[in-house]
């Protein structure tokens, strides 16, 4: 009896410990979660309170209506560190760099902008361009900022390239030299005149000589002297683990008053819900539930440009068919833009043009064959090129989700004029490398820069290696090569205009490639908290852009 | 132990460890080209010269049999490598990442053990009545539902709807806790719906094992031979008929270990929050291959170890196989 008594205390006491064991499991859990979210060694957390002070009166010239600071939450993530050599390639962290950092020409709606160079000039046969940079320019450190800073920045980038630069002004087959004239001015002597200087200008950060020089492995640089820049903001606190950024204005800055103080980035799991919520205060809407928004006063709403688009590329190199001019312009007669605008971007896009830049690129072409649907001229064309309905075959390379709809409506579209399409849709890396190795017959892709200046015609239609990436492979065309090779020497703007529109015409005669459509739709943005909002001339974000936390 | 079993043991590890090195390098798509992405997506494209320049600083130029010598050399140091997409090392990001992911699958597992085994008993309890057809049906919908679509439900319910819980995260960001309770509060609160969309989605396979293992037992000898005795239904059912119909569950939910790390991927996307699941879903997006050989290596040792404490669980619960297993050693039977 006295057995069984013990064996059940001990059974009780088990139980008991077992209980215990497993809440001190959870609590573990809790406090080894708890503890990680300062675990972060790149985290500058510690100068947060030292800059946080936003509210200081002082301190806060750019707010004389209110004492309240300016918060703005976005959308948030993690993409990466954001000094300019552990942001991610992928995704905006590129975006929040210059938001610390400057650039020596920044871009507005109309186009380039003075910002660290206050003024710049080409000679006239175009091989020297000299720089003017602003003076009482500090850094955040409180470090002068001069032309060696430039000079630096210029060696140290061609030393160890920052993550997506591929500027020319690093390229010593491009130029020649780079002279300091004085601490806020600088000579670069270039070998061949380049009509598209100024987005160069556009395509380094400056970071600072004092902290940088001595740096042997730029991405192990991730305390906060790695974000010492000199530009309107700077980073006071930085979560990978959570995606969080928090961005408070420096107003020792050079230019521009800042119109919002602080900037915060979230993460996200739907922007449409996080807005409604307010857990972020601006975010791209569908088109389908735009209503939600538009009939609210609290809601702003920007119009999106269309200056991210997808195209149909065609390899004439595996399916020498598509050599043949007329099979190319059947494909741009079959294929309703219109329609793939309706269905799939729910009318939020516009449909492309044959000239390759979109209509909202600054010298797009509006007079060129608008291919409008034309089942019959297509089956014509097509049996001028000596083929029947039913004779033709491809096989369509996508993408996932959208982008296999779009291929399912080009395959009704090309189906009715009697070619035959096999969908093939393969995640976004593979069909990259796909494209890359010129190994699919005709594909999808989407991206942004279609705004961009036109000289992207030849990296497309006349590039200088068997390089696939971007190019149309089996495509020639002798003329188009020497045109868009002469184009980015003309340094006179209207003669250079004109030869690109002569470009255009010529591509809407040959289709190359069909652009298919720009996707515009809106910006739904809460206008209690802020309404600066713009769009710089070549992107679709508003928030990429500095000049949108600006006062201007 | 036998050495048999630790030698197959070693085998599946190796085997294992070798898939992980080799998986993501043959998946098509290269690290360093972007060219493309989903609708309004920003990226930047490398040049061939850039790409290059990337793939000889993190030695993808290397011969394969030279990446896998690292590899191996890597981890007998415990260095699982740097990651090329988040330029961090992987194992630091793995460890800050794990603990999320094993608060919310504890949670889960604990929850749906709980709610499991009381529904499950009291269905079998039931017998063939209404309430039992009802739940069995239920459970079996609900069971089949991915978690993804569940947590797409609570959020849009619960979150949304009724704003009882955060929309996404681990934690109020830049929030500053006052003290150590409101920050596990915080944390609490956030991790409910992830927690609720894992554990409502396996509730249904532990339900149904415990109320069919119930069922049989109920109908055994010694459940007679105790009705017989007249002793209350409560002892029958907790002390005679729940406590030999849960021998199968130890198994059961040693093995759901592993495979609730799969549903963590999907539940942890729904909500964004940081646990490795969002984190291999990221790599892999990037092909990101030092990254996915750290996350698979985790998961993968997750399973193995869930599949091995099943195993030895089992010979612990059921007297007759521990029984047996003695008699082996012995030599005895074989």
């Amino acid at each position: 009896m006295q057995f069984i008594k013990k064996k059940r205390v001990l059974q009780q006491q088990m139980r008991v410990t077992a209980g215990l064991a497993v809440m001190g499991l959870m609590v573990m859990m809790l406090i080894l979660t708890g503890c990680s979210n300062s675990a972060s060694p790149a985290t500058p957390q510690a100068e947060s309170d030292r800059v946080m002070e936003v509210t200081d009166e002082e301190n806060h010239p750019g707010d004389e209506a209110s004492d309240e600071p300016v918060v703005v939450r976005l959308s948030g993530g993690d993409y990466g560190y954001p000094q300019p050599y552990t942001t991610h390639s992928r995704g905006p962290g590129r975006y929040k760099v210059n938001l610390i950092f400057d650039r020596l020409v920044e871009k507005d709606e109309n186009g380039f902008v003075p910002w660290l160079a206050r003024d710049w000039e080409i000679s006239e046969d175009g091989l020297l361009l000299t720089l003017y940079l602003q003076e009482n320019v500090i850094w955040h450190d409180g470090t002068p900022f001069t032309a060696d800073d430039v000079l630096f920045t210029l060696a140290y980038s061609k030393a160890f390239p920052p993550v997506g630069y591929g500027g020319l002004l690093t390229d010593d087959a491009f130029v020649e030299d780079v002279r300091k004239v004085d601490d806020h001015s600088l000579e670069i002597y270039l070998r061949e005149a380049y009509a598209n200087y100024t987005e160069e200008l556009t395509a380094l950060q400056i970071i600072p000589r004092h902290i940088w020089e001595g740096v042997t492995d730029p991405e192990s640089l991730t305390g906060s002297e790695g974000v010492i820049g000199t530009g309107p903001y700077q980073l006071t606190h930085y979560d990978a683990e959570h995606g969080t950024y928090r961005l408070e204005a420096f107003y020792d800055f050079w230019g521009p008053s800042q119109a919002v103080d602080v900037i915060e980035f979230v993460p996200v799991s739907d922007e449409v819900l996080a807005l409604e919520n307010g857990d972020i205060h601006l975010a791209s809407i569908p088109v389908d539930v735009i209503q939600r928004f538009s009939d609210e006063s609290v809601y702003g709403l920007i119009d999106v440009p269309g200056v991210w688009g997808y195209r149909l590329r065609m390899n004439l190199q595996q399916r020498p068919e598509l050599q043949q001019r007329e099979v190319r312009q059947a494909l741009a007669y079959a294929i309703d833009r219109q329609d793939l605008v309706d269905k799939i971007a729910r009318g939020a896009a516009l449909p492309g043009s044959m000239g390759i830049l979109p209509p909202d690129h600054r010298w797009y072409h509006p007079n060129l064959n608008p291919y409008a649907p034309d089942a019959e001229t297509a089956k014509a064309l097509l049996a001028s090129a000596g083929y029947e309905p039913g004779e033709l075959s491809f096989t369509l390379l996508t993408g996932q989700n959208q982008e296999v709809r779009m291929g399912e409506l080009i395959r009704e579209h090309l189906e009715a004029v009697g070619i035959t399409v096999v969908i093939q849709s393969v995640d976004s890396n593979t069909r990259d490398q796909r494209l890359a190795e010129g190994a699919y017959e005709i594909g999808l892709t989407g991206h942004g820069g279609w705004a961009r200046d036109a000289d992207y015609l030849r990296d497309r239609f006349a590039p200088a290696a068997f390089d696939w990436s971007d190019g149309v492979p089996g495509y020639e065309n002798e003329w188009l090569t020497a045109e868009l090779n002469r184009q980015i020497t003309i340094m006179d703007e209207q003669e250079r205009k004109a030869s690109i529109m002569a470009i255009q015409e010529a591509l809407a005669e040959d289709v190359p490639e069909i652009p298919l459509y720009f996707n515009t739709g809106s910006t739904v943005y809460r206008r209690d908290i802020y309404d600066g909002w713009m769009h710089i001339f070549d992107h679709h974000e508003v928030t990429h852009n500095k000049l949108s936390f600006l006062n201007r | 132990m036998d050495k048999r079993k630790t030698v197959g043991r070693l085998l599946t590890l190796w085997v294992i460890l070798t898939l992980n090195f080799a998986l993501p390098r043959l998946m098509p798509g290269d690290p360093f080209l972007h060219m493309s992405g989903e609708s309004g997506d920003v990226f930047t494209t490398y040049t061939r010269e850039q790409a290059d320049y990337y793939r000889h600083y993190y030695g993808l130029d290397e011969p394969l049999i030279r990446q896998y010598g690292h590899y191996w050399w890597g981890m007998i140091k415990g260095d699982l490598g740097y990651s090329y997409a988040f330029k961090q090392p992987v194992s630091e990001m793995i460890l800050r990442r794990l603990p999320w992911t094993l608060l919310i699958t504890t949670g889960a597992l604990l929850l749906s053990l709980a709610a499991g085994t009381l529904l499950g008993a009291w269905s079998a309890w039931k017998g063939s009545r209404w309430q039992d057809s009802l739940f069995y049906t239920g459970f079996m919908v609900i069971s089949e539902i991915p978690a993804f679509l569940v947590g797409l439900a609570l959020l849009v319910t619960l979150a949304a709807g009724k704003n009882w819980f955060p929309l996404s995260g681990a934690k109020t960001h830049f929030m500053v806790y006052e003290n150590w309770w409101q920050q596990m509060g915080d944390i609490g609160r956030h991790a409910v719906l992830p927690i609720l969309t894992l554990g409502l989605t396996r509730t249904g396979g532990i339900y149904l094992l415990v109320r069919n293992s119930l069922r049989t037992v109920l109908t055994k000898d010694y459940i007679r031979t105790a009705k017989a005795k007249g002793l209350r239904h409560r002892i029958l059912m907790v002390h005679h008929a729940l406590r030999n119909a849960m021998i199968p569950l130890v198994t059961r939910v040693a093995m759901q270990l592993g495979t609730l790390m799969g549903g963590a991927v999907l539940a942890e996307n729904v909500f964004q929050y940081p646990g490795l699941g969002t984190l291999m879903s990221r790599a892999v997006t990037a092909r990101d291959f030092p990254l996915l050989q750290g996350v698979f290596l985790v998961m993968t040792l997750g399973v193995l170890s869930a599949n091995w404490l099943a195993d030895w669980l089992y010979q612990q619960v059921d007297p007759r196989l521990k029984k047996n297993h003695a008699r082996r050693q012995k030599g005895g039977v074989s």
